[in-house]
């Protein structure tokens, strides 16, 4: 594709994927995938049965008003999007998927594994209509092996992929990161795969190939160094609770309750390293170093020496005691005056409202015309200079793009249309 | 086109990584497993976090993190000591001859040396330049210290992992260091393919923290939209039941869930239909969700004189979504895994051979391949600096003397 190609095509024509058009056929793990491609410049159609697709009615709905255009779910995976209706497993529909593949870079499918052959969605038919696509599949567990036609869902990705073996606590078993973080990780995984894909097509003659990507496999990335540490010394991290894990063993405690929540800090607060002249100073300004502010004290928190489980829990209860008295923000901002690597624990709220993302305009206000209100949605999740990334408006309606794609991009008559919609193809 | 004469994506590509810790290097690693030439520039003055991290195979060595390791398959080695003046220089003159430089300093530390974007496309016009600390180029908390593990509280996730009546715990680990790298990697591999196609470099200025937020979209939403505030729900879901974590007779956890009426019909037939599953505020969907107490018992009954895997392996029959929480032991052996490959086994020259994760897609015309262990600090300093960049045996010398390349 040269520059010229860039002016001409479709998808916002600033954007670093700006000329490539995207199928996406998926569910919970491709559509956010295919909506970051779209923020980057592609043009993305999503494809759904006449009825809507079913992630329509994942929760939460706006003002919890169960209908397929008020799924809030929906809404953030699918913004910006075009949709078309199509019933892919009749045979004029598959033809009409054949004719969009035609005219595309990728197609995003996410289907049961020994299925998808059934519905022409297999990469060897696409590639013969098509030598130039990349078709994405993103299942469960990838397209091979034993486990492919498994059943998973977020939860269970999480519990076979090993993440999940590291969260929770010891006394109460595994605890699951709240939000769907196997969709949201397999997501921008795939979403990194494409783009390989893409480069790898302009660097071989426009060749295109199958991405086969796992959600076990995403989930198996996120292990911090688990796998080394049993690799190595043959032990089991797992999950720690408030403390943090190291080697097996439960470390110090990184969250310690303020006035008004919680605040996150590693090594009791920075009283533990580089840090710990400033931070006792700190505490002693309002005299609750305690037996800390001595020159014994400082010396072993500075050179980091071994503790006592009875001084661990002193250092702990110091940091505690202080944090409980103070609010939160006013802890971190101090903490990090010091040097000391502090975090708030927010809420969805407190996030929204965070004075450094608010700094740096981050919030997009997306307009929906049908309810007549805007909503604040998250921002550019990258900043390019040359091809900034751009939200491209809210999700679309059920087969709300039909007549402009069918017609404009197939060049499909009005009657043609017509007699596709007797036959319930669209 | 044979698949033999196809180039591997990113050949022919060099990357200049200045980056340190998880994400940077992550990123980098996407582009060395799949082609590019990328070379870790670090120092024994200032060694990488990770590098002193555990756990160390063959002693606690500089060398010997598998920590390190991990995130550094298929890429190279060099040391530049940046506080000497001549540091800088050096650096810029490798970035002269390369694609892309990865990045992660507290903003303006690139500048402070005299390496800006500004700087550096002087030298090199079509440079592509990514840098990634924790909250961003601007703003009040842009010179914030922290790592992964308190990212992850600031954005969301400890608020949104625990359970309802515990504390805000969050996962076990550094979460967003295995989060937002990929979306760094996409943004960085999606300019590249610009540049590719009209010849233009760029700058991209990440944020973990603004990328990490989009792992939690119908969650913010919620807030912006309705204004409800989402609370941490053990393994609860708001929208199937069961769905949670439960004790086996063997001590393992399995999980299980059901969002559609059919998966419950099949996991009523795996457990053989008791009558506590056929009760009337058991048949609808609706009506389970405020029995999930209940429903919980029942199943850590069941589960109590069964192991994990005969669970497993009733569930499984049954077509019922379900999984053991497999233990970092259970993952090397992971019969799926096993089959895809996931795991490579690299021989490193000191820590011999070791375990690295791979990426979890497969491209079945140009794969990912690790194609070498993490570097040793320094290891490729000669071939680098005298054969890449042309150095003089007189100037090496003289740079190795005076502690540039330390």
């Amino acid at each position: 594709m040269s520059v010229n190609d860039l002016d001409t095509n479709s998808g916002f024509p600033t954007g670093a994927l700006s000329g490539y058009r995207v199928l996406d056929l998926s569910d919970e793990k491709g559509m956010l995938c295919a909506r970051l491609m779209g923020e980057m410049g592609a043009e993305v159609i999503k494809i759904e049965p006449r009825i809507g697709h079913q992630a329509r009615r994942r929760g939460p709905f706006y003002r919890d008003e169960k209908n397929s255009e008020h799924s809030l779910f929906w809404w953030a995976m699918n913004a910006g999007k075009y949709s078309v209706t199509c019933e892919l497993d009749s045979s004029e529909g598959k033809k009409i998927l054949h004719k969009l593949v035609e005219q595309c870079d990728v197609l995003i499918e996410t289907s049961v594994p020994g299925s998808s052959r059934d519905r022409g969605l297999d990469y060897r038919t696409l590639s013969r209509v098509n030598p130039s696509i990349i078709v994405a599949s993103i299942t469960n567990f990838g397209k091979t092996g034993p486990y492919r036609k498994l059943p998973a869902d977020d939860i269970v990705a999480s519990a076979l992929g090993g993440h999940m073996y590291l969260n929770g606590d010891p006394n109460r078993g595994p605890v699951r990161t709240t939000v769907q973080q196997a969709w949201a990780q397999v997501n921008a995984q795939a979403a990194v795969g494409i783009s390989i894909a893409l480069y790898s097509r302009g660097l071989n003659g426009g060749l295109g190939q199958q991405v086969d990507v796992s959600m076990q496999e995403a989930m198996s990335n996120a292990m911090d160094n688990a796998q080394q540490t049993w690799d190595i010394l043959k032990i089991n991290n797992y999950g720690p609770g408030v403390g943090r894990m190291r080697e097996g063993q439960i470390g110090a405690r990184y969250i310690y309750e303020t006035l008004d929540g919680w605040v996150a800090c590693l090594g009791y607060g920075g009283l533990v390293g580089l840090t710990a002249d400033s931070i006792v100073d700190w505490f002693n300004e309002s005299g609750e170093a305690h037996v800390l502010n001595s020159s014994t004290w400082r010396k072993r928190l500075s050179m980091m020496d071994i503790f006592t489980e009875e001084e661990q829990n002193l250092l702990e209860e110091v940091v505690a005691k202080f944090c409980k008295k103070r609010r939160k923000d006013d802890l971190v901002k101090e903490a990090q005056k010091r040097g000391a690597g502090w975090a708030p624990v927010y809420d969805p709220r407190e996030i929204v409202e965070s004075v450094q993302l608010n700094e740096r305009d981050y919030w997009i206000r997306v307009y929906h015309d049908d309810l007549g209100e805007s909503f604040f949605y998250p921002g550019p999740p990258f900043r390019l200079s040359e091809t900034p990334w751009r939200q491209r408006g809210r999700a679309p309606f059920i087969g709300e793009h039909n007549d402009s794609i069918y017609s404009n991009l197939l060049g499909l008559s009005s009657e043609d249309l017509r007699t596709m919609r007797r036959r319930m193809i669209v | 086109m044979s698949p033999n004469s196809l180039q591997k994506p990113f050949s022919g590509l060099r990357v200049v990584d200045l980056a340190w810790v998880g994400v940077g290097p992550t990123v980098s690693k996407y582009l060395a497993d799949h082609g590019a030439e990328v070379i870790r520039v670090e120092s024994a003055t200032r060694p990488e976090t990770l590098r002193r991290a555990g756990p160390f195979a063959n002693g606690q060595d500089i060398n010997n993190s598998g920590y390190y390791a991990n995130f550094n398959s298929s890429k190279y080695g060099v040391s530049i000591n940046l506080k000497h003046p001549k540091g800088p220089q050096i650096l810029k003159r490798l970035i002269a001859i390369s694609d892309v430089v990865t990045e992660s300093f507290t903003p303006g530390t690139m500048a402070e040396l005299g390496l800006s974007y500004e700087d550096l496309r002087k030298v090199r016009e079509d440079l592509l330049m990514i840098s990634m600390p924790l909250y961003g180029q601007t703003g009040p908390w842009a010179n914030y210290a922290g790592y992964g593990h308190v990212l992850q509280a600031a954005a969301g996730f400890n608020h949104l992992t625990g359970w309802p009546d515990g504390e805000p715990i969050g996962t076990g680990i550094a979460y967003t260091d295995f989060l937002v790298p990929h979306f760094a990697a996409f943004a960085l591999i999606a300019a590249l393919d610009y540049r590719r196609r009209t010849g233009e470099g760029q700058y991209i200025d990440f944020s973990q923290f603004e990328a990490a937020i989009h792992a939690l979209g119908p969650t913010i939403l919620d807030w912006t939209v309705n204004g409800q505030n989402q609370k941490r729900m053990g393994n609860r879901d708001p929208e199937a039941a069961p769905h949670g974590c439960y004790q086996c007779k063997d001590g393992e956890f399995v999980v299980i869930s059901c969002f559609t009426e059919d998966e419950w019909s099949k996991f009523r037939a795996a457990l053989g239909r008791p009558d506590w599953s056929d009760l009337e505020r058991m048949r609808r969907k609706w009506s389970r969700l405020s029995e999930q107490d209940e429903i919980d018992r029942h199943i850590g009954f069941w589960c109590e004189e069964r192991t994990a895997k005969q669970v497993f392996s009733i569930m499984r029959r049954f077509e019922v979504p379900c999984g053991i929480v497999k233990s970092p032991e259970e993952m090397q052996i992971d019969p799926q895994l096993r089959h895809r490959g996931h795991y490579w086994e690299l021989e490193h020259p000191t820590m011999g051979k070791r375990t690295y994760d791979g990426p979890s897609f497969r491209l079945s015309k140009t794969p990912g391949e690790l194609t070498k262990a993490s570097p040793l600090l320094g290891e490729d300093n000669e071939r680098i600096f005298t054969q890449l960049l042309n150095i003089d045996e007189e100037e090496y010398n003289e740079l190795l003397v005076e502690g540039v390349l330390e």
